[in-house]
């Protein structure tokens, strides 16, 4: 469905990105593990349209998406949700929500779409009327995921979820994606929690300084003894 | 499926009102007659309609300004652009005046894009360093094309075949009604919330589809257009304009000054702006010129220290004050269509809008 070949990605003279290559298939989910600064972000922005690639080729549904600006992803089908989760603190909730169905082809299912993160997040039907701003970190999160659903998307990328959530809400943000797994949607997830993120995930890839180093099902990883030295202290 | 009850009824588009409509109809009525009912005087009657077409520039700026947050220092360059575009078919064409301010106004928004489509990637204070650029560039070449724009000796429009200064006013109320209907659209619409999220976050506004580029160019080319049709609207008012007058980085500062005096983002801000600007301008400034850059920079300071969203903010707070609560969102100037929510439990609507804090899960 998605895959990354040989990319490279330049910050000025910096290169985030060797070489990095993926691939996510259909109704798989697949994590990107690493330190900071590894360059899992930077991928995704790559994927996402946000940062502009040197070399490489990025291909969804067997195109290439490598040159199409950002605003192109909604429509193809692409949805982040970004690290921080950058909604819009003075839009309420259901604004933000309705900027999630912004794209043409999501507009018309708009009132399903609405249905449908009701039903997963009950708690923000109740809030539809508040301002994002004024949430709690774990309940702007739910709008983020929300609002990532709200195009309808058949690849979910999800940016380090569980950043800056207490465990309690670290726990449901996973629990929802490995629902909205079981559903069937594909989903890339980056994040630092590697524990967490190779046990809802089917496969991993772990990268260091701009390129994958390891990859796999996730439960050679996670049983991998390199691993669990370096980032799990085992 | 429509029931005969609702097709009864007058249908009115997604992001109008009938609260709004009739506001916006009586004050038009009241507006209207009012040089008849009340006798304004002459001067005090020119002044209304200068005013009226600062009220329309000033809330064509805050599209920009306001909606996506673009703030341009050069806004004169349309005004002037418009204002000299116009005046020349005037001088040598037979075109109605009305067709003359629309060209300009045209020709305004295509310059506009002219700079705006490479300038507009920049955002914030960046964006308005260049705008201040154009505006000083343009007026410089405007100065020194002696064939266009007259030099700094100007040029005088003919007197008499355009319309007389006492129809000015209602020229005038007739453009800032288009601009009102404009700005509450543009406002109120699915372009509006898109506006305001490029406004608040590029990058989010991108990765749900939100083209920043293209809503960004529509956006100053409509502004520009607008501001145009003024400076042609101008022109005609006061039947000699020179290009040191209408590029001036004075009149630059007056959009600004007008959305930011009023509050910006909003819509009656800045019509509340263009009142105080020109009081300003026309019984203070008349009596102590030296006073100029002083007061209004007292002003702008004033404003951004104490209340950013300037008169409208005022507004807001006196009638919170009263307990006349705004929607959550309207202080950001959102769009509240809470109606269309698929069977929203009717005990929750006032629930989600009061206890704002009620801590994490």
């Amino acid at each position: 469905m998605l895959e990354v070949r040989d990319l490279d990605v330049f910050y000025g003279d910096a290169q985030a990105l060797h070489g990095m290559a993926l691939r996510v298939d259909e109704g798989e989910v697949v994590t990107l593990v690493g330190a900071n600064g590894a360059g899992k972000t930077t991928t995704l922005r790559a994927i996402s349209g946000l940062q502009k690639v040197a070399r490489g080729d990025i291909t969804f549904e067997g195109k290439s998406i490598v040159g199409r600006p950002g605003h192109t992803r909604s429509e193809l089908g692409i949805s982040l949700v970004p690290e921080g989760r950058e909604l819009w603190p003075s839009l309420t909730v259901l604004e933000n929500l309705e900027l999630g169905c912004y794209a043409k082809s999501a507009r018309k299912h708009r009132d399903e779409s609405l249905e449908r993160v009701f039903d997963l997040f009950p708690r923000l039907h109740e809030r539809t009327k508040q301002l994002a701003g004024s949430m709690s970190g774990g309940e702007q999160q739910m709008v983020a995921i929300a609002r990532g659903l709200m195009s309808r998307p058949r690849l979910l990328m999800f940016d380090e979820p569980s950043l800056g959530l207490a465990p309690v809400i670290v726990t449901q943000v996973f629990a929802i994606i490995r629902r909205l797994a079981r559903e069937g949607l594909t989903i890339l997830l980056v994040e630092q929690n590697l524990k967490k993120a190779l046990e809802v995930a089917d496969r991993g890839y772990v990268v260091e300084t701009g390129s994958i180093t390891m990859a796999g099902p996730a439960r050679e990883l996670l049983s991998n003894e390199g691993i669990r030295a370096a980032y799990l202290g085992l | 499926m429509t029931t005969t009850a609702q097709s009864r009824r007058v249908r009115l588009p997604g992001w109008l009102s009938m609260r709004a409509l009739i506001i916006f109809v009586v004050a038009l009525v009241l507006l209207y007659l009012a040089p008849t009912v009340l006798g304004l005087g002459d001067y005090l009657h020119n002044i209304a309609g200068l005013t009226f077409m600062f009220m329309a520039a000033g809330l064509a700026w805050n599209w920009l300004g306001g909606y996506v947050g673009q703030i341009s220092f050069g806004h004169a360059a349309m005004f002037g652009t418009g204002g000299f575009v116009a005046a020349r078919l005037t001088i040598s064409s037979g075109l109605p005046f009305w067709a003359t301010w629309l060209i300009g106004g045209v020709v305004a928004g295509l310059y506009a894009l002219l700079w705006g489509h490479p300038t507009l990637r920049l955002r914030g204070p960046y964006f308005s360093i260049a705008t201040i650029g154009v505006g000083e560039a343009t007026r410089l070449v405007a100065t020194y094309w002696t064939d266009f724009t007259g030099g700094s000796s100007g040029l005088s429009l003919p007197i008499g075949n355009g319309p007389t200064k006492f129809q000015m006013y209602w020229y005038g109320l007739y453009l800032l009604a288009a601009v009102v209907v404009i700005s509450y659209w543009l406002r109120r619409s699915r372009i509006g919330l898109g506006l305001l999220a490029i406004k608040e976050d590029v990058e989010a506004a991108s990765d749900v589809g939100v083209n920043p580029t293209f809503y960004q160019d529509v956006v100053l080319f409509l502004s520009g257009t607008v501001v145009g049709v003024c400076g042609g609207f101008y022109a005609s008012y006061q039947a000699f304009i020179d290009p040191l007058d209408m590029f001036s980085f004075e009149r630059s500062i007056s959009f600004v000054l007008i959305g930011v005096i009023g509050g910006i983002g909003t819509i009656l801000g800045p019509a509340m702006g263009a009142v105080v600007y020109i009081v300003i301008q026309e019984f203070l400034l008349a009596s102590y010129p030296q006073l100029y850059l002083g007061l209004y920079g007292l002003l702008l300071i004033f404003v951004i220290l104490f209340e950013p969203l300037g008169l409208s903010g005022l507004l807001m707070r006196v009638g919170r004050r009263f307990g006349i609560r705004p929607s959550p969102s309207a202080a950001a100037g959102g769009m509240s269509s809470a109606a269309a929510v698929p069977d929203q439990p009717t005990a929750s609507v006032g629930a989600g809008s009061t206890d704002t804090k009620d801590g994490p899960r």
